[in-house]
């Protein structure tokens, strides 16, 4: 049932369907797609954004570690969760 | 206003789908200056660091407060005023104590409330006694120590005048009778109806026993009543037929008890409006009480005749705003369908009244980061334990301490020992000392009550070895 | 907040708020009718800030009518979180006048009143005694005092009763209403419990049961002085409704019988702003009174059309006019309600969304 991380990150990193997004720095989002907005929080923002410019999972993580002083472990594991969400949406 | 600025509150990344229909990111946030740092002028940290969490905090000041408020402004308008002290509503010894002193009666329901009442120094003849159950043998104590009962139903009567022969005395008495106000939904299970005429045949069973005696009406026309005038009907109704006593049958009654049910500053659920708009002042409920009363025994008056004592007895109107819930987030989490959630460590089994109450929930420290819809969950294994199904709270952490309130009301009473055991209750002295007035239950209180049969009275079953036949302990119970 | 009052005297420089302007189709906010007919005043050169609940109200983004938009928090909020908000309001757009004009919000700005008088803040609303008096959970006992006919009522909270009404004198259909808005006739208990459930989510307890009149409806529109004085009434007879009985054309009239019953009415109340009278003419010839509504109508165009316009008479009260010298209303003016699209940019949607407002410096400057 649930779609395995790297194919979720191709679908939706690689295949330019995060890159269509309309993000705004306030955290508000627009979906051309589908006509769908959405309100990002700040670390949900951050993330997106550096998604967004190819990073990796695992940079990614490094980053938003490094940036809120959590553990890679928490940073990781928050991550992938959101980047479940981001695939019921998109 | 943008949330620009960086959050240094870590939050899991989050992207939050908007849906059509009532998107407004003010609409129902609480007020920002809300942040509870103290309660009664105690700090809160104090409070936890002594008591534990969850933990009940009680103050003496505003109870003594809230009775003298309400018996003042019944007395302002009105010359006899008892005030009865419902006892189901918060039954803790100190709290009773605490309104006795005040000069409030008590009002019982049952042999539980009428003993503790009584354990608590309060003759009986400071004793109101209500309800549909009561038992003979507590009947026979009452009536042998003065108690002013109010009979619910006819083989309660019966019971009443059989005692009262055997003791060969006469016993004076009330009866709770029950009617439509025209403006609440009646409460016909309790006491005599007066519509059907059931009222009229037990004054008639009364006045043929030597023994029993009428000289009371009772109605409670209901709970949480929000509408003044509806106490304004029942003041009359129970005023003319009162009269009805008087001109027809030369019964003379002396005490008329209107019961309770006035609200308090709780926001029940399904009422749209906050309680400071929908909740009418106390002095709405006095003149509505008083004005009838006032004009409907104005015949007494004019004759020179003794006008009848009123009783009124208020629970939840004097004790509710008294007492506070403090509990901690044990855990957070976001629902699927995006909405936060915090689990707390004090759940439905402590706040019984979260089923029809939205209670208010503050934050003690300052909030940092979005307000956002949240549900807060009870610890409990059991999915209607919420104590809040939506409210507009910022990211919550572990540890983060919140002040449930109004919890005075039927929490110490209701609350339900399941799962959990039961917290301190505290109470902060008027000179803001606080001491212990319910201390919480462990594992000695919960097996008190246990008594085990001898042939369970083994410990373990790893106690083999103290098994009488020495054999393991399937073959042991199997053999019996 | 230490601003200073600003206190303007010349109403046609004014910043007016006008709350409701959410204009669904079915059942359309006074709002952006009250915002409209300032706009439409020759004399007005102020700004008109709309209030709103959703950011799907069209009024924040209809910039013929306001010139900026905000939400603000839903009436169950309470009177704190809503005074904190208009401060914020009031900090970006020097507001001086406030018009309420939903039923649900009028005791919250009854509450904040004098705070916001202190800032400068004007608005025409009644006390709590006079507003909870016309409540539809009063009007009846009301009414008897002041002589004047209404439906049979009563308030209900368990739905049990449409069971056993019957025999209390009930019979169907009959009508059940919300405590804020909403009602429906039923015609069975079925029914009427489906309209008593869907009315408790929305609007909660109490609900209401009232006799059903058949004959016309007529609706006044007025503002009472609070010293019993009844100004510029204004009146109409409903042509057209919605499958919800809400009007969608009307004709203006003069109806001295209507004029007397609302003025009798707002004597007894001392009526303090502004109000809407329902009445029904009944096929027996009688006036019924089915409603006093504690601000203007969503039709209150018809007034500025009629010669008549009620927003802005409201607005110069508040300045301290009291000879207003209001025209005759004209008679045999009509309106038709007809919906249309406003067009609204992604970024003005995003404003809303994230920020709760579009100021309404961003139109003016816009426009120059």
């Amino acid at each position: 049932m649930i779609e395995k991380m790297d194919t979720l990150l191709q679908r939706i990193c690689v295949d330019g369907r995060l890159a269509k997004l309309a993000v705004s720095e306030t955290g508000f989002i627009f979906d051309p797609q589908t006509g769908q907005s959405f309100t990002l929080n700040q670390t949900g923002l951050l993330a997106l954004d550096l998604l967004k410019r190819g990073n990796s999972l695992e940079m990614t993580a490094q980053y938003m570690s490094d940036e809120y002083e959590v553990t890679m472990d928490v940073a990781s594991s928050s991550l992938e969760a959101f980047l479940y969400q981001l695939g019921r949406y998109l | 206003m943008n949330n620009n600025h960086k959050v240094s509150v870590w939050e899991p990344p989050f992207i939050q789908p908007h849906r059509v229909g009532a998107i407004n990111k003010f609409g129902n946030r609480g007020a920002k200056e809300n942040v509870m740092r103290e309660i009664f002028g105690v700090s809160i940290d104090d409070l936890v660091d002594q008591f534990g969490s969850p933990v009940f905090v009680t103050s003496e000041h505003q109870l003594r407060m809230n009775v003298r408020k309400i018996r003042r402004v019944f007395e302002r308008r009105y010359n006899q005023v008892i005030h009865g002290w419902s006892y189901k509503t918060n039954y803790t010894g100190a709290i009773c104590r605490i309104l006795h002193q005040e000069g409030s009666w008590a009002e019982v329901v049952s042999a539980f409330e009428y003993e503790k009442a009584r354990s608590l120094g309060v003759p009986g003849n400071r004793i109101i006694f209500n309800g549909p159950h009561k038992s003979k043998a507590i009947l026979e104590r009452a009536i042998a120590e003065g108690a002013y009962l109010q009979a619910d139903h006819m083989d309660e009567l019966k019971m009443i005048e059989q005692i009262a022969s055997e003791q060969d005395r006469i016993v004076k008495i009330g009866i709770r009778i029950n009617f439509d106000t025209g403006f609440t939904e009646p409460w016909s299970r309790f006491g005599f109806n007066l519509e059907s005429g059931q009222a009229n045949e037990a004054v008639k069973r009364i006045s043929m026993s030597p023994h029993v005696r009428l000289t009371g009406l009772h109605s409670h026309i209901g709970t949480f009543i929000m509408e003044p005038r509806a106490y304004g009907e029942q003041v009359k109704t129970m005023c003319r037929f009162m009269r009805d006593l008087d001109d027809i049958d030369h019964i003379n009654i002396d005490t008329l008890d209107i019961g309770g049910g006035f609200p308090s500053k709780n926001a029940l659920q399904r009422v749209y409006l906050p309680p400071d708009q929908a909740v009418p002042d106390i002095n709405e409920y006095a003149d509505a009480v008083c004005d009838a009363l006032v004009e409907e025994t104005r015949y007494l008056e004019q004759s020179g005749r003794a006008l009848p004592r009123l009783i009124i007895e208020s629970g939840r109107a004097i004790v509710d705003d008294a007492q506070v819930l403090i509990t901690s987030v044990v855990g957070t989490k976001r629902l699927p369908d995006g909405r936060r959630a915090a689990i707390l460590d004090a759940g439905t089994n402590l706040l019984f009244t979260s089923y029809w109450y939205n209670h208010q929930v503050q934050m003690t420290r300052e909030p940092g980061g979005v307000y956002e819809d949240t549900v807060l969950y009870g610890p409990l294994c059991m999915n209607i334990d919420v104590v809040r199904q939506s409210i507009q709270m910022p990211p919550l952490v572990y540890g983060d301490r919140l002040v449930v309130s109004p919890v005075g009301a039927y929490n110490n009473t209701q609350w339900l020992q399941f799962i959990e055991y039961r917290p301190n209750v505290v109470l902060v002295h008027e000179d803001t000392n606080v001491s212990v007035i319910r201390r919480a239950e462990n594992l000695a209180v919960m097996n008190a009550q246990d008594e085990m049969p001898a042939h369970l009275s083994y410990r373990t079953m790893a106690d083999e070895g103290s098994l009488p036949s020495g054999k393991t302990t399937r073959e042991h119970l199997i053999r019996r | 907040m230490g601003m200073e009052p600003r206190i303007v005297q010349d109403w046609r420089r004014w910043n007016v708020a006008v709350t409701g302007v959410n204009a669904h189709v079915e059942s359309p906010g006074p709002g952006c009718a009250v915002a409209r007919c300032l706009r439409e005043c020759a004399d007005f050169k102020g700004t008109v800030i709309g209030l709103g609940y959703d950011v799907l109200d069209a009024g924040l983004y209809a910039r013929d009518y306001c010139h900026g938009g905000y939400l603000v928090p839903y009436p169950s909020a309470g009177k704190e979180v809503l005074l904190e908000r208009i401060l914020q309001i009031h900090e970006i757009e020097r507001l001086d006048a406030i018009i309420p004009c939903l039923d649900a919000e009028i005791q919250n700005f009854i509450a904040i009143k004098g705070e916001l008088a202190r800032l400068g803040i004007r608005m025409l609303l009644p006390n709590r005694m006079q507003f909870l008096l016309r409540a539809k959970d009063h009007l009846g006992a009301f009414c008897q005092s002041v002589d004047v006919l209404a439906p049979e009522s009563r308030t209900i909270t368990n739905p049990a009763f449409f069971e056993t009404c019957e025999a209390e004198g009930w019979e169907y259909p009959f009508v059940v209403k919300g405590i804020f808005y909403d009602a429906g006739i039923a015609h069975t208990a079925a029914e009427a419990r489906l309209i008593f459930n869907r009315l408790v989510n929305t609007w909660g307890y109490p609900v209401l049961v009232q006799k059903l009149i058949r004959g016309d409806e007529f609706n006044l529109s007025a503002i009472g002085d609070g010293k019993g004085g009844l100004h510029g009434a204004v009146m109409m007879r409903k042509r057209g409704l919605t499958e919800k009985g809400k009007a969608w054309a009307g004709v203006t009239v003069v109806d001295k019988d209507i004029l007397e019953m609302a003025s009798k009415l707002v004597k007894g109340l001392s009526w303090c702003g502004p109000l809407e009278v329902e009445v029904m003419k009944g096929h027996d010839g009688k006036i019924y009174l089915i409603e006093i509504n504690p601000r203007f109508p969503a039709w209150i165009y018809l007034s500025h059309a009629a010669g008549r316009n009620l927003p802005v008479a409201l607005i110069r009260t508040l300045a301290g006019e009291t000879d207003l010298q209001l025209p005759e209303a004209r008679s045999g003016t009509f309106f038709i309600r007809y919906a249309q699209e406003i067009i609204v940019e992604l970024p003005q949607f995003e404003s809303m969304m994230i920020d709760g407002g579009i100021p309404s410096v961003e139109t003016l400057l816009n426009a120059s």
